[in-house]
């Protein structure tokens, strides 16, 4: 987007592909645009020549002052590759900033998740193909899914740990001074956990995708992954962020444990569950709506 | 309204009756306080109640009773609190870190958080903050690899962001070493805008440099509120220097020129009167109290 506009890369670029004298003294003057600005400092932040060049139109507190901050700005860096890649998209990069702090969206979380993923997903694969046995003793033959009761119980489970992880005050080791911030409302805590939803959801998806089950337990599991992270936003607003969380989880693993000793895990996740899933999640984004002032991560009373 | 509270309503930064409790705890017991331009320095021991009083005007702890008010604006007011936001700087005492980010991308988070939403002025910021604190060749280090003393100048730069005109730094010269701390001072003293600044430190000796007006807060209350060299005369004309130690004296430690220093209401034998000093002046204060 940034590259469309008049006096990007064209200007910037002499025909030897560095920026001429004439950018080079408006750069200086800072008489230059943002967009040109940008693009010189893109190219001097790499060009040892061009920093010579433009020392000539600068006095030397100037020089001092825009290679400090060209020092930082190559400090700062792009971001990861993924940051990169949703810049590109159309994201505001302040936002990919702002979820850079996010625990459960950083590379070690997301390759536990897929650890525990890789362990619950084999269980299940391991049974249906008779490697192990698993199940009561008394089990109704032929029903299915027996084999998917660990997956269907931890699945959803990961998902709302990834958005607990968003938005616990515990998991941002530099919570107080976000709390004490402007941009600490509920849109930071929203834009974490909506972001922390969809980082997880990929692998619970994909994973259900891979399992021998139903072909349509990847679609049936993100009903119950919104709803149950969505209850435990909700719950937060009236109790402390870390039981709304862990009433959120018993929520869903007393009756997965229930179903799965009845040999019914499937049911977990099948009509009747759905619709009492879509209810939870209506009722938590009114409440949600109407109470998101009390979510705001600052103005609570710590502990 | 008498000529206290007429002073306490005009401060550009005030709060009164503030009260706080953690279960049985009175951490604050109806504080008044009020801020003006230039630095106020908070005086108290452990336990006083400095943190919890500096997190209530930092928006982020609510008291259970009283009123803060900040350039007139109520921070029990969700729309009102967020603009105080946009006007402050804050430094808690502890202040967790990303220990993974890199120094820049630290300031870079906050410098959002703080709503700096143009990448090149966030930029120039983080620079300008960096060489405030004398980090700027550490820019790219990672937080974990910085000692302690660097760590804490990185919390003073991120208050720095966005040049507040509240500043509030709990405990901001900890760990810093002796050139540090002086050129903190030069910092602070020479910040542009004269922002209604307040520290709270252990060091009357920080507050004697730099503070034009002091607080001293005693178990949850305040017991002082003036200039340094009027909380230095409270000690006025009992603090002595003797060659031995003395039993009677309220308080006795020995000095670095090996002789010992007295406060107390009577001369110790052989002693000689010495002009009080800040801290002996806040020793006084907070021994008298603690004997009530
Ligand atoms: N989160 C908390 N839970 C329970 N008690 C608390 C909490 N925070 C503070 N207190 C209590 O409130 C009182 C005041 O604590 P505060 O941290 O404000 O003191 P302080 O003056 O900052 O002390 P220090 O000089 O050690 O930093 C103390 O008795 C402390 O035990
Ligand atoms: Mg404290
Ligand atoms: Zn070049």
């Amino acid at each position: 987007m940034t590259n469309s506009s008049p006096g990007a890369a064209g200007p910037v670029a002499g025909a030897d592909g560095h920026p001429g004298e004439d950018l080079l003294a408006s750069y200086a003057a800072g008489t230059a645009g943002t967009v040109t600005v940008w693009s010189v400092e893109a190219h001097l932040t790499g060009c040892a020549r061009c920093r010579s060049a433009l020392s000539a139109h600068v006095d030397a507190e100037r020089l001092a002052h825009n290679r400090s901050v060209l020092l930082v700005r190559a400090a700062i860096g792009d971001g990861s590759r993924v940051r990169r890649v949703l810049r590109r998209c159309g994201l505001p990069d302040h936002v990919l900033g702002l979820l850079a702090a996010t625990p459960s969206l950083r590379r070690s979380w997301l390759l536990s998740v897929m650890g525990v993923l890789a362990v619950v997903a084999g269980e299940a694969a391991a049974v249906r193909y008779g490697w192990i046995t698993a199940g009561s003793p008394g089990r109704i033959p032929g029903y299915p899914g027996q084999n998917l009761a660990p997956f269907l119980l931890v699945g959803p489970l990961l998902v709302l740990a990834g958005v607990a992880a968003a938005f616990l005050p515990m998991f941002d080791p530099a919570c107080r001074l976000a709390a004490a911030a402007p941009f600490s409302g509920f849109a930071l805590l929203l834009a974490r956990s909506v972001s922390a939803l969809a980082a997880a959801l990929v692998p619970v998806a994909a994973a259900a995708f891979l399992l021998p089950g139903p072909g349509w337990l990847p679609v049936a599991l993100m009903l119950p992954s919104l709803a149950l992270s969505a209850l435990a936003l909700a719950a937060a607003t009236a109790l402390p962020p870390r039981a709304a969380a862990v009433m959120a989880a018993i929520l869903w693993t007393v009756p997965a444990l229930l179903l799965a000793v009845d040999d019914v895990p499937l049911l977990i996740v099948q009509r009747n569950a759905q619709f009492g899933c879509a209810a939870t999640l209506c009722a938590c984004a009114v409440v949600l709506v109407a109470r998101h002032d009390r979510l705001e991560s600052g103005w609570m009373r710590w502990p | 309204m008498d000529e206290m509270a007429l002073n306490v309503s005009t401060a550009a930064v005030r709060a009164e009756g503030l009260s706080r409790r953690y279960g049985a705890t009175r951490a604050l017991d109806g504080v008044d306080i009020a801020l003006e331009r230039g630095i106020t320095g908070l005086l108290g021991p452990n336990g006083a109640g400095k943190t919890t009083l500096l997190s209530i005007l930092a928006t982020v702890n609510e008291p259970d009773a009283g009123r803060v008010s900040a350039f007139g604006l109520d921070p029990g007011h969700a729309a009102e609190r967020v603009e105080i936001r946009r006007r402050l700087g804050y430094l808690p005492q502890e202040l967790g870190y990303h220990r993974h980010f890199t120094v820049a991308a630290f300031l870079d988070y906050v410098a959002i958080l703080k709503e700096i939403t143009d990448r090149r002025r966030r930029a120039e910021e983080v620079a300008r903050v960096l060489a405030a604190v004398g980090l700027e060749d550490r820019a790219r280090s990672r937080i974990r690899a910085l000692s302690g003393g660097m760590r804490q100048r990185l919390g003073i730069a991120q208050a720095l962001l966005g040049e507040p005109d509240l500043l509030i730094l709990d405990e901001p010269t900890a760990g810093l070493d002796p050139e540090q701390r002086l050129r903190f001072r030069e910092l602070l003293s020479s910040l542009p805008g004269d922002p209604v600044t307040v520290l709270s430190t252990h060091q009357a000796d920080d507050i004697a440099a730099i503070c034009p007006h002091v607080v001293v807060l005693l178990k949850g209350q305040m017991h002082f509120a003036g200039t340094p060299a009027e909380l230095a005369a409270a000690a006025a004309g009992r603090v002595w220097a003797a060659g031995e130690r003395d039993d009677r004296a309220h308080l006795s430690w020995r000095g670095g020129d090996n002789r010992w220093r007295h406060i107390g209401d009577h001369p110790p034998t052989g002693a000689e009167l010495v002009s009080p000093t800040v801290e002996d002046g806040y020793l006084m204060l907070s021994h008298t109290a603690g004997a009530r």
